[in-house]
């Protein structure tokens, strides 16, 4: 019996050795056959207003080299093209059209409805249930786009028979860094898109040069931008209302969620006229929120002007009802009592370019210059 | 050994391994992309083709190291239920996981906090190092208990514990890590690699061996502690083995895939019942086979049933694991009125 489980021991580990001894074969990859990289000019710097966390810088030759921060550098190589000879390592070619892109990076998707470039999507992370934006939706249904599996378990198979072009995820894929890995083995650069981590709410707006520059749309990206900060930044030169806001959700676990003095939407809330009610609120690390208890928020919202309740994660609320069941104390809020309750829309987190309409509801709101349908973009008020 | 026993051997185990070349067949013809049984044979053995890519770097790491992970789950929880004499110790019950867990939490939490991007092997390391945390503090309690069920208790502790622990990092962290770290918790064969796949391999095969080379103590053992000792064998190094043994398979497991439920329980019940025997020198390549198919299966239905949504490996293998576990009780309860 022993020599019998010593021979079948063997053959299992034979086996499992003769296949893990196998060296794979690499993704497709282009050759820089392209002029030398040392021998390219730089023209000029792409202009930034507000965002921070990318620089583009044009060379000659059409070439585009995108720094993203903490992410990485990509040389945007125009069609027709090759990626220069003596690319420094650490800089990934992109080659256009970029036109077979995976999407897992949700907010992103406004930028390409806004450039007219859905069709340049071809994978996409979430299914059609899961968009607010119609044209991704219906792109999805129709199967000119594809689902091809959440970020955090994509369809490498799918990714690659799709000859996917290029992978363009959120900071979520941060806590899986194998799932990049294993994208870049296969030949599909990764781009980390970081304009959540823009502190000024234009800033994430501007994150539309970033995807004109892919496309090759840079000027219709620059236009869109102007349209859209025009208006925003006329209300950012009015005076402050005096108001103070509350921006926030409820948890399962009946905390209160709350951005951070320092993050977006409070510079929103300034822009638009308003003081947010927390102004000390930072805990020296990188998150935009803070989780307190009620006990805190009842201590410091209860007198706010205003109460916004952000529906991202947790849903959308329609009547003070709603919002009562998830706290009695509540009750208590001056903003509660007179009636002052808005809530976004869940259709927000997926449209970073109507954050200058945010601005523009919210300093509608603090005004009392609701429209007389009561619609606003992005706001809708709790029914009593 | 008696004909009819000899015959089950062989049946036992012409069954397992025409089951595993089966599953690896067939895992390796399944996915969202078709690629005809012709063009597999060729990319198999010539290296070329159009889909050459998502055989050799897709679909085999993942199988192998599927088979590679099961075998060591199902390993790990032979030799667990063996030394603690209970049908539904796994390789979890001494909070290997929650170790794990806690490492993985703090480092993700933590780097990414901080704005600092970690690495995939960064991660597994932080899982293996956590693992092995676990197992650090479960030795120290083995070398003063003198009864197993003070061990149990004392794994189980150290697993709230770190649950405990986890649970107040995670307070402080925000939607993104907690989402992350639910993933991980519900474990997956997704994304491995040819480098994960040597590593593991470098783990699993030497504890297999030597496992395996450990077979006449543990059979000894399994006649009773007092037996053991009067055959020569030192109880308390004997333990300390045991546990670093199956720690570090589970930890290799944990660190690689995540935690993956009932695999570690059920597979031992399963090849008991069909060999009708406790000897190690069957148990342990029979465990390790029926681990790496049991988990083959799943792996193939996890991946393909709703494809190209990926249902967590834990999911799969505890609907299949569970019921598993409940007939053994059951049985077991029948045998003893």
């Amino acid at each position: 019996m022993r020599r019998f489980s010593v021979l079948i021991l063997t053959a299992v580990l034979l086996f499992a050795l003769l296949l893990s001894s196998c060296t794979a074969p690499s993704g497709n990859r282009k050759d820089s056959d392209g002029p030398e990289w040392s021998s390219l000019t730089e023209e000029s710097k792409l202009k930034l207003r507000y965002a921070t966390q990318f620089q583009v810088t044009a060379y000659s030759g059409g070439y585009q080299l995108i720094d993203i921060n903490t992410t990485g550098k990509f040389l945007v190589v125009p069609e027709g093209s090759s990626a220069p000879a003596g690319l420094p390592e650490d800089v990934v070619p992109l080659y256009q059209p970029l036109d077979r892109i995976y999407l897992t990076a949700t907010s992103a998707m406004d930028f390409f409805r806004a450039l007219q470039s859905i069709k340049n999507i071809r994978l996409s992370g979430t299914n059609a249930d899961g968009w607010y934006i119609q044209e991704a939706k219906e792109a999805l249904e129709s199967g000119d786009m594809l689902f091809a599996g959440k970020y955090s378990a994509p369809d490498y198979e799918l990714i690659y028979a799709e000859k996917c072009d290029l992978a363009i995820e959120s900071t979520m894929i941060y806590h899986s860094p194998e799932i990049k890995e294993q994208m870049e083995k296969l030949g599909v650069p990764v781009v980390i898109e970081r304009s959540s981590y823009e502190e000024h709410p234009l800033g994430r707006m501007e994150w539309i040069k970033f995807y004109g520059v892919l496309l090759g749309k840079a000027e219709e990206a620059q236009k869109l931008f102007d349209q859209e900060t025009a208006d925003v930044e006329v209300l950012s030169g009015q005076p402050d209302t005096g108001k103070t806001v509350a921006f926030f959700y409820i948890n399962a676990a009946g905390t209160v969620n709350v951005r951070k003095s320092q993050d977006y939407v409070p510079r929103m809330i300034e822009m638009a006229g308003g003081r947010y009610i927390f102004s000390d609120l930072d805990s020296g690390n990188a998150l935009s929120t803070v989780n307190m208890t009620m006990e805190a928020f009842y201590d410091g919202a209860k007198n706010a002007n205003l109460l916004i309740y952000n529906s991202t994660i947790d849903g959308e609320l329609q009547t003070m009802d709603e919002l009562l069941n998830k706290s009695r104390l509540l009750s208590d809020f001056q903003a509660v009592q007179n009636g002052n309750v808005w809530c976004t829309g869940k259709n927000l987190f997926q449209e970073p370019m109507g954050l200058g309409r945010l601005i523009s509801d919210i300093h509608r709101v603090l005004l009392d210059d609701i429209p007389e349908d009561g619609a606003l973009t992005y706001l809708h008020k709790l029914k009593n | 050994m008696k004909k009819r026993g000899l015959v089950r051997l062989w049946i036992g185990f012409a069954g397992l391994l025409l089951a595993l070349f089966v599953l690896v067949l067939w895992n390796i013809n399944a996915g969202s992309v078709h690629i005809p049984v012709w063009e597999i044979l060729k990319i198999l053995f010539t290296r070329t083709g159009e889909n050459t890519v998502i055989v050799w770097n897709v679909r085999l790491p993942r199988i192998i190291s599927a088979l590679f992970l099961g075998g060591a789950l199902a390993l790990s929880g032979f030799l667990l239920q063996t030394f603690f004499q209970n049908p539904i110790a796994g390789p979890f019950i001494l909070g290997i996981s929650s170790g794990a867990k806690l490492v993985l939490s703090l480092t993700l939490i933590g780097f990414l906090s901080a704005g600092i991007a970690v690495g995939s092997f960064g991660l597994i390391l932080a899982a293996f190092a956590g693992a092995m945390l676990s197992m650090g503090f479960v030795l120290a309690i083995s070398l003063k208990a003198k009864r197993m069920s003070l061990l149990i208790i004392g794994g189980v502790m150290i697993g709230y514990i770190c649950s405990a622990i986890t649970d107040f990092v995670v307070t402080f962290a925000d939607d993104q890590n907690i989402i992350n770290l639910h993933h991980w918790s519900l474990g997956s064969f997704s994304g491995m690699s040819w480098e994960n796949v040597g590593v593991m391999a470098a783990v699993v095969i030497p504890a297999l061996i030597f496992t395996f080379l450990l077979s006449k103590p543990i059979s000894a053992y399994q006649l009773g502690e007092v037996y053991a000792r009067n055959m020569g064998v030192n109880i308390r190094v004997f333990r300390i083995v045991l546990i670093l043994l199956s720690s570090v398979l589970s930890a290799c497991v944990t660190a690689f895939a995540g935690p993956i439920s009932f695999v570690g329980v059920a597979v031992p019940h399963l090849i008991r019942s069909i060999f009708k025997t406790e000897k190690p020198l069957i148990m342990v390549p029979a465990c390790f086979l029926g681990g790496a198919v049991f988990c083959l299966l799943c792996d193939l239905i996890a991946r393909t049933a709703f494809s190209p949504t990926e249902l967590s490996i834990s999911s799969v293998t505890a609907v299949f694991g569970a019921p598993v576990v409940i007939l053994v009780m059951l049985r077991r309860q029948k045998e003893h009125l």
